[in-house]
């Protein structure tokens, strides 16, 4: 997991970014181990991916480097949605692909089907970082993570979004209520697998250009 | 911030008079008050709890969630372009900006460009829908203190550049007009001309509101000094846009970032203001839209020609990858994080909106402030609802 | 007005009260969405002018109001809001729909968070298309609700029958839209 790798800094050697480059090497610095991977496209954007144990050191340490500006935090799921992409008719048998199924995760990789993302700008030298985390669960399929409102306090009501879509507890969060949804509300909605009841029900009727009319399409939908 | 005037001491002692009864627990009996979530001075369905003592707020905390309509969630369920069409409703006054920084994303995964006339076509669209926003923020800003006039004449002005973005995309509202790789169409013959128009009455509708409302006695002291958010707060809670100009950060994503958009070639001045308090954050809008007549108006003139679409194939698939765009969006920096995994669809989209994080700041800046002046700072702030919950 | 409350009222009668119904209605704004806007451009701006239909768009509080425009997407959260407000109103008591999203979920048709159609809720009497429809749109909608109005039969309203045209076979409303029910 602790695998380090420079790899896709020195790949893109023609475009030197020392901006880009001297950030990941003061993060380096001050976390050592920590930072997992690094992604870097040169002149655009900064991918940086460290250990949950030190989600708010980061924070900390990108803080300290001028880092504080804070833009959004937010949670990813990697599993390729079990109801297909939308397009096809969710009630008819999909057929089994190992490979349409496996998670793959982005840039900077990663171990666990949750990441954390957040992303946060320097005001004055005009960059930003992604940082992401991967988020372990626990035993009983619960994931926590350090919340980051003592480093940056914007990042409450974000943390409360990320706990209501995902499930993803923060500790030291003074407040996790439901935000969007009412309090009787079940189910993460950002989880792959939360079904869209309504595309359940009725499903769509297909990619552009069907022949036979939606309605049509309908009553076919529902005698299979 | 030079000089602390009487009014911006007076709230200081408030705000920590108010923390001092909070921790002593005087019995004095505390009163919490409702407001909305359909209330007249809430703009649209925010829900305020804020607890009082006297005419104080001790605590105040916005509920939102009453207009969630799970955007994240059905972006992973739509092809690039269907979401294209979802996302012009998240900030509804200014649409076409809402699709901009998607459709930037999505080219910059597929690593394509737009031709420089549908840059520059952009650029003016996304101006014009900054003016359609912000005009009505500024007339909207009187009702907030009572005084009904502005309203209307932000609607009158706000028409005719409704006309202006209904003539180029036939769409008043949600235009839907941008495509990857460049769009739909090239501006209808004789639209140039009467943007032209349209940009001098506009100035003339700012020379009024600033007449009318600006210089008004009753509207300074209600904002002079009332709901200051000093600069490092306003970026840890990533406030952006106006709101954060106002407290004196000179931050502005139009110059400071490189996208394709035409920004590069136009010259126009980003206004920060140092005092950070509810009438700079109105004085600093009146001034964009000054500024966004005159980004049209210089745009106009250097308009290229050619063609307004790249060649793309017919059903866009957009290959894996993760892409961060922002633009400067009339409410603030209005961010896609697209992650794509090859189908036609994306398979996550994180957006994040200006006001989610301009709103986040009230329990913050409404401590010790007085009922009244909840309304003029909210209004201040100025948010909308669909950008708020998403 | 015993007459009324009794149901018995000569059809003149009716025919001159419904028009001085559908000529002074309140209308509360309860705008939610993106529609919120274009009624306020259709009710509160100078170009659209609504009062010129004899409808009063500024009611303090939906206890005075005859009309309620529900504009916008309602949410799941929002829902008991809304059935609240229109238990509010007093009899005779109207809806206009405006915009997809209260009609039928319009765009949000699969979200999870979003009710589709206010008619869940409430009753409405006119539904007005579009996403969000122009403020002509919803004028039309209120021309055709004052015309609904004019047909209708106050006794059966009284008695809590709904709504009831006092013509058996009402002549068809054409007022671009073609005829309504």
């Amino acid at each position: 997991m602790a695998q380090l790798s420079d790899t896709d800094t020195d790949e893109s050697a023609p475009v030197v970014d020392e901006l880009r480059n001297e950030i990941v090497a003061r993060l380096r610095a001050d976390l050592g181990d920590a930072v997992v991977d690094v992604h870097q496209v040169p002149q655009v954007d900064l991918w940086v991916r460290v250990t949950p144990e030190s989600w708010r050191s980061a924070g900390e340490a990108l803080r300290a480097q001028g880092f504080d500006y804070f833009c959004f935090l937010s949670a990813m799921d990697w599993m390729p949605s079990p109801f297909g992409d939308g397009e096809n008719d969710p009630t008819e048998e999909v057929e089994e692909d190992p490979a349409a199924s496996e998670i793959r995760q982005g840039y900077t990789g990663g171990d666990t089907r949750f990441q954390m993302l957040a992303r946060v700008t320097d005001t004055r030298r005009h960059v930003s970082v992604t940082l992401k985390a991967d988020l372990p669960q626990h035993d009983d399929g619960t994931m926590s993570i350090e919340s980051w409102i003592p480093v940056y306090a914007g990042a409450n009501w974000h943390e409360r979004e990320t706990h209501e879509m995902f499930g993803i507890s923060f500790d030291g969060h003074p407040d996790l209520r439901n935000m969007y949804l009412p309090g009787d509300f079940e189910g993460y909605p950002l989880r792959k697998d939360f079904p869209l009841l309504a595309r359940l029900v009725k499903p769509w009727p297909g990619i552009v250009d069907v022949e036979p009319m939606p309605a049509s399409d309908d009553d076919e939908g529902d005698d299979s | 911030m030079t000089m602390l005037s009487e009014r911006q001491q007076m709230s200081y002692i408030a705000s920590q008079a108010a923390d001092a009864r909070l921790n002593v627990e005087l019995e004095t009996e505390g009163m919490t008050l409702n407001i909305g979530p359909q209330h007249p001075a809430t703009h649209g369905t925010l829900r305020i709890i804020a607890r009082l003592d006297g005419e104080q707020v001790v605590w105040a905390e916005p509920s939102a969630g009453y207009m969630h309509r799970g955007y994240e969630k059905l972006t992973e369920v739509r092809t690039f372009p269907q979401v294209t069409a979802l996302i012009n409703r998240i900030d509804w006054l200014g649409s076409f900006a809402n699709e901009v920084p998607f459709i930037l994303a999505a080219e910059q995964l597929m690593d394509i460009e737009a031709p420089p006339r549908a840059q520059h076509i952009r650029t003016i669209l996304f101006e014009l829908s900054r003016i359609a926003n912000v005009s009505l923020f500024l007339g909207d800003l009187g009702v907030q203190m009572g005084a009904v006039t502005p309203v209307f004449m932000a609607f009158r002005d706000r028409e005719y550049v409704l006309n202006l973005i209904e003539g180029a995309t036939g769409g008043r509202f949600h235009p839907n007009f941008d495509r990857i790789g460049g769009l739909k169409d090239d501006l209808p013959k004789g639209w140039l001309d009467e943007t032209r128009q349209v940009m001098k009455k506009l100035r003339n509708f700012c020379d009024e509101i600033e007449d009318l409302l600006f210089g008004n006695e009753i509207f300074q002291s209600r904002t002079r000094g009332i709901g200051v958010i000093p600069a490092d707060v306003a970026r840890q809670y990533g406030l952006s846009g106006a709101n954060l100009r106002a407290s004196g950060v000179d931050w502005d994503l139009r110059r400071d970032q490189s996208l394709p958009l035409a920004y590069d070639k136009v010259d126009f001045r980003v206004w920060t203001h140092p005092d950070g308090d509810s009438w700079a954050r109105c004085w600093i809008r009146l001034q964009e839209v000054r500024e966004a007549t005159k980004i049209v108006d210089q745009l106009i003139e250097t308009l290229p020609p050619g063609p307004v679409m790249t060649k793309v194939p017919r059903i866009i698939k957009v290959p894996e990858g993760e892409a961060w765009v922002s633009t400067e969006n009339p409410l603030g920096e209005m961010g896609y994080y697209v992650v794509s995994k090859g189908d036609l669809g994306p398979f996550r989209v994180k957006i994040r909106s200006a006001s989610f994080n301009n709103i986040s700041i009230t329990p913050w800046v409404l401590k010790g402030v007085y009922v009244p002046d909840i309304i003029t700072i909210l209004a201040s702030l100025y948010f909308i609802l669909g950008d708020i919950d998403r | 007005m015993g007459l009324v409350d009794r149901g018995r009222l000569p059809a003149p009668l009716t025919k001159l009260f419904n028009i001085g119904r559908s000529y002074s209605m309140w209308v509360y704004q309860w705008g939610l969405a993106c529609c919120a806007i274009e009624m306020g451009a259709a009710f509160g701006s100078p170009r659209y002018d609504v009062m010129r239909l004899g409808v009063i768009p500024l009611p303090a509080s939906p206890r005075q109001a005859d009309l309620v425009v529900v504009s916008g997407t309602v949410t799941d959260k929002m829902a008991p809001a809304v059935k609240r407000l229109y238990e509010q109103m007093p009899e005779p008591k109207y809806v206009i729909s405006m915009g997809s999203c209260a009609n039928c979920g319009g765009p949000y048709w699969d979200s999870y968070s979003v009710t589709k159609g206010v008619d869940q809720i409430v009753p409405v009497d006119v539904y007005v298309p579009g996403c969000p429809p122009r403020p002509e749109a919803l004028l039309e909608g209120v021309v055709l609700l004052q015309q609904r109005i004019k047909h209708e039969d106050m006794g059966a309203r009284w008695r809590g029958e709904g709504f009831k045209p006092i013509v058996r076979e009402s002549e068809p409303i054409v007022v671009g839209g073609g005829p309504i029910e």
